[in-house]
This record gives structure tokens, sequence and C-alpha cells, in this order.
């Protein structure tokens, strides 16, 4: 859901951009007072594994292959969307210059789907149910849910862009996300399973506890 | 996504020699992003069809190559092209060609044609950029344009460490294979396979997370602190660097002139063909 330059008309554009200068001001803001002088080393570094974590792909039934984002994965783990704006802003940078994957100009609405709404809808669908039906399929759904909000979000934008209509765009996005999201649901949680078992000190809803 | 095993043949590219790549890092980024903007606001495809030629021009004398680079430009159609594709048959407009319930518009012909040409353009822009910049350039001039200090530093550490990461995770990726693991055979069951790319996934992300734990106390014990600056080469862009940078923002006016003197002559390629 890598919205290519030439899509979105450059106001649109532009719009994103205002919102993602927005986010990343309180996300820096975010970043300083609770993560101290250990922000950026450690979000700069965990940024270069999630580039890596997002060029594996997934074979999924129905022929198609997908790869994890962890919008809301990373959202999940400082228990904070601000962390996901931080490492998603310059990993969807480095990949739109680097490999062309995604646009420059779309770069604002990239982050909005992948970052802003990812990690919003991934945390606070996870802090909604975590309490009735436990961390990890809370965090499985979240995550699900993340994926498949962002592909409406992108559905919608490409909607009001013009380029694709949404009376076709959003059902075939969000159908063909459906499953992509099955598979990013069940890897977040086998990653914060691992996490748990082997640091649960990182995670940051384990911070009570200690 | 792309191949990310490709990074460090983009970067081996970058780093060879050629006009293009002794370019000041600024000029090339402001550059590649002019000439990305001017084809988003094109609504016909003259302006970017003859920029794609300057850009094939400007391929030739970085010494690249012309097979690599289409190569590159077909594995990042998918996404864009399947946006495409459809834009005929769902563009409301007048039927140029229909079979049962199967219509063409001219209307849809023509958006899928201006945003082919606009992404190939601007695809062949940032093949051009990413493969005469290396990755620490490209970070530095971003410092240079004033990008705020956090997200600089964010980004220049990231790519610092891009390459180790895309090593680890060929490391994994050789003993799974080592191990006959392969993520699309039927041989094993699905729900095991997708626990192991859980398991690498849930590895790579710890890797990072203690990698970034163990830099951070590397560079507060070399003094690193809230207040510390990176530190840049001071390199000014010389004249060359903007002649280069000049030469493409007048034919971008020069382009426009011709389009708002001569629509009249220049036919298909002087019609509006967006939507929006």
């Amino acid at each position: 859901m890598h919205i290519p330059d030439g899509f979105i008309p450059i106001v649109q554009c532009l719009i994103y951009y205002v919102i993602l200068i927005v986010a990343l001001y309180f996300s820096v803001k975010w970043a300083k007072s609770n993560l101290d002088e250990k922000h950026i080393p450690l979000l700069a570094v965990l940024a270069a594994g999630i580039f890596a974590i997002m060029s594996m792909n997934m074979p999924i039934p129905f022929g198609t292959s997908g790869h994890m984002v962890g919008g809301a994965l990373v959202a999940i783990v400082f228990l904070a969307p601000e962390a996901a704006v931080l490492v998603f802003t310059v990993v969807l940078l480095i990949q739109a210059l680097i490999f062309g994957d995604g646009g420059i100009t779309a770069l604002g609405a990239n982050v909005l789907n992948m970052a802003i709404i990812g990690g919003f809808v991934g945390l606070y669908t996870f802090k909604g149910l975590n309490g009735t039906i436990g961390k990890y399929p809370a965090a499985g759904v979240a995550a699900w849910l993340a994926t498949v909000i962002a592909a409406l979000a992108c559905a919608i934008e490409m909607g009001i862009a013009g380029t694709f209509p949404m009376n076709i765009g959003i059902p075939s996005m969000v159908l063909y996300h459906f499953f992509i999201g099955i598979i990013e649901a069940v890897l977040t949680v086998i990653v914060l399973v691992a996490l748990d078992k082997f640091r649960p000190d990182l995670l940051a809803w384990n911070e009570g506890d200690a | 996504m792309a191949d990310i095993t490709q990074l460090m043949r983009f970067d081996d590219l970058a780093s060879k020699d050629s006009p293009i790549h002794n370019l000041e890092g600024r000029i090339k980024l402001i550059s590649t992003i002019f000439i990305i903007l001017v084809c988003v606001i094109s609504k016909e495809i003259f302006i970017p069809v003859i920029l794609e030629i300057m850009l094939l021009v400007i391929l030739k004398i970085a010494r690249l190559s012309y097979w690599d680079s289409a190569k590159r430009l077909l594995m990042l159609l998918p996404f864009g092209g399947a946006v495409i594709i459809f834009q005929p048959f769902i563009q409301p407009g007048t039927i140029i060609w229909s079979y049962s319930w199967l219509h063409v518009t001219d209307v849809g012909l023509n958006w899928a044609i201006l945003l082919l040409v606009r992404m190939i353009v601007c695809l062949t822009a940032i093949i051009i950029y990413s493969s005469t910049t290396p990755l620490q350039e490209m970070a530095s001039s971003f410092r240079k344009l004033k990008m705020p200090r956090d997200l600089a530093m964010i980004l220049s550490i990231m790519v610092r460490f891009l390459f180790l990461f895309v090593d680890e995770l060929a490391a994994i990726r050789k003993s799974q294979k080592a191990r006959n693991f392969d993520i699309h055979s039927e041989k094993t069951p699905y729900k095991w396979r997708v626990k192991q790319v859980g398991y690498t996934i849930g590895m790579m992300f710890l890797k990072a997370y203690e990698q970034g734990e163990r830099v951070h106390k590397s560079m507060v014990s070399r003094g690193f602190s809230d207040a510390s600056e990176m530190f840049d080469e001071k390199k000014s862009p010389e004249k060359s660097d903007y002649i280069y940078l000049l030469i493409i923002i007048i034919v971008v006016i020069v382009l426009e002139i011709v389009l708002f003197k001569y629509s009249g002559q220049l036919g298909y390629f002087s019609q509006n063909l967006a939507i929006n």
C-alpha cells in the first residue's frame, strides 16, 4: 500500500505533509520526555531492523504474498504510536529514495496510513481489548485491524484524489488486506511472545510490574 | 517490496565515478525532487516525456546500464501498475472499445497513460539518484538541508546500521536454507512456516533493539549527549553543481513556454489527460 508519486494531486500531498509534520513534532516531544537521550540511537537502529523485517515476503494462501509492516507492533512495544511515527518516517523516506517504493510527494500520505493510523488503531485497539480477551489476542486483533484500517485509509485517499473510485477501491483494498492482516496479526503476536520471553523489560506493558 | 539484499549493490553502484556521481549531494536531491514535482503537477504528457528523454541522457552520463535500470523500474511497477491497469475500465467517459461487459473509455485510457508516464519518469529520477548517491551522502544532504536535528540523527544512524541488518538477514536466511527450510515449500505445514518467519522477525527485532542499546552505550561513553551535533564536512556546491541544477530548471521553464505557446501543434502531447 505504498502510494507512488503522481497518484495524488500536489495540494492533497501538501495536506498530508502538514499532518506528517504535526505528528513528527509531537513524536519528537514524546521521545524526548519518555526515552531520554537514549531515544535517538535506539529508534534509529530499530528502524534499520524494521527495514529488514519489511523486506521479508511471506507467501499467503490464495497465491499472493505479503510482508509485515509492523506499525502496530512498534506502537504496542512502546505503548506509544509516536514511536511508530518516528521509525516509519525514516523507513518510508529511505524506501522511497532508494527503491522508489512509495513516492516522495506521497510520503505524507504513506506515513499517515502505515504509522499514524496504523499505530493509533493498533495501540488503542490493543488497550481497549487488553482487559477483556488477554494481551496476545488483543495484540493480534489490533495488528489485524491496523492493517485493514490503513488499507481503508489508502483507498479513501486514492478516492479523494480521484485516482481510484472508492466504490471499487475500498472493497478490493479491504478484502486484500483482510488476509494480509491475518499474517500481520500472527507475526505480531509471535514477536511479542518472543520479546516477552527473552527481554520482558523491553515491553512497555511490563513496566508497571517491575 | 524490493529486495533489500540489492542494497549493497546499489551502494556499490553509487560509489563509482562519473560527472553525475561527483555532483554535490544536495544538488542531486533537490534536482530529483524538482523533477518529481514537475511530473506530479503536469496534466499533459509533453513535459514528462521530454524529461524522461533528458533523464535517459543523464543515465548515460552517469555510466549506468540501461538494462539494469529498466529491470529495476519493472520491479517497482506492481502496486502502481495494478492501479493503472484498471483505469481504462472504471473511469466514466466515452466508450471507445467494448467486449460484452468490459468497456474501455477514452478518459480512463488517457488517465492511465498519464499516470504511467508520471510514474516512469519519477522512478527513473529516483533510480538515477539512488544509483549515484551513497546512503551516507543522502543522510548528510538531509542534515545540510536543515532537517530537524533529532530526525536527521535517526536517519543518519539508521542508514549506518542498515547494511548490518541486511547482512544479519542474509546470514539467517543462509542458515535456514542450509537446514533445507523453504518458505514456499508445500511439504511443511503452513502454520509451521509462519511460525518460523515469526521467530526470524522476532530475532531481528530483538537484535535491532539490543544493537540500539549497545550503540547508545558506546556513544554515551564517547561523550554523546542530548546536545551533541553531527559532524558535517564543510563542502559547498561548486559552479558545476549549480550549472547542473540550472540546466534542469531552464529545461523545465522552456518546456512550459513551448507547451503554452504551441499547444495547438503538439496534438496529443499537449492534451489535458488528468481527471483531477
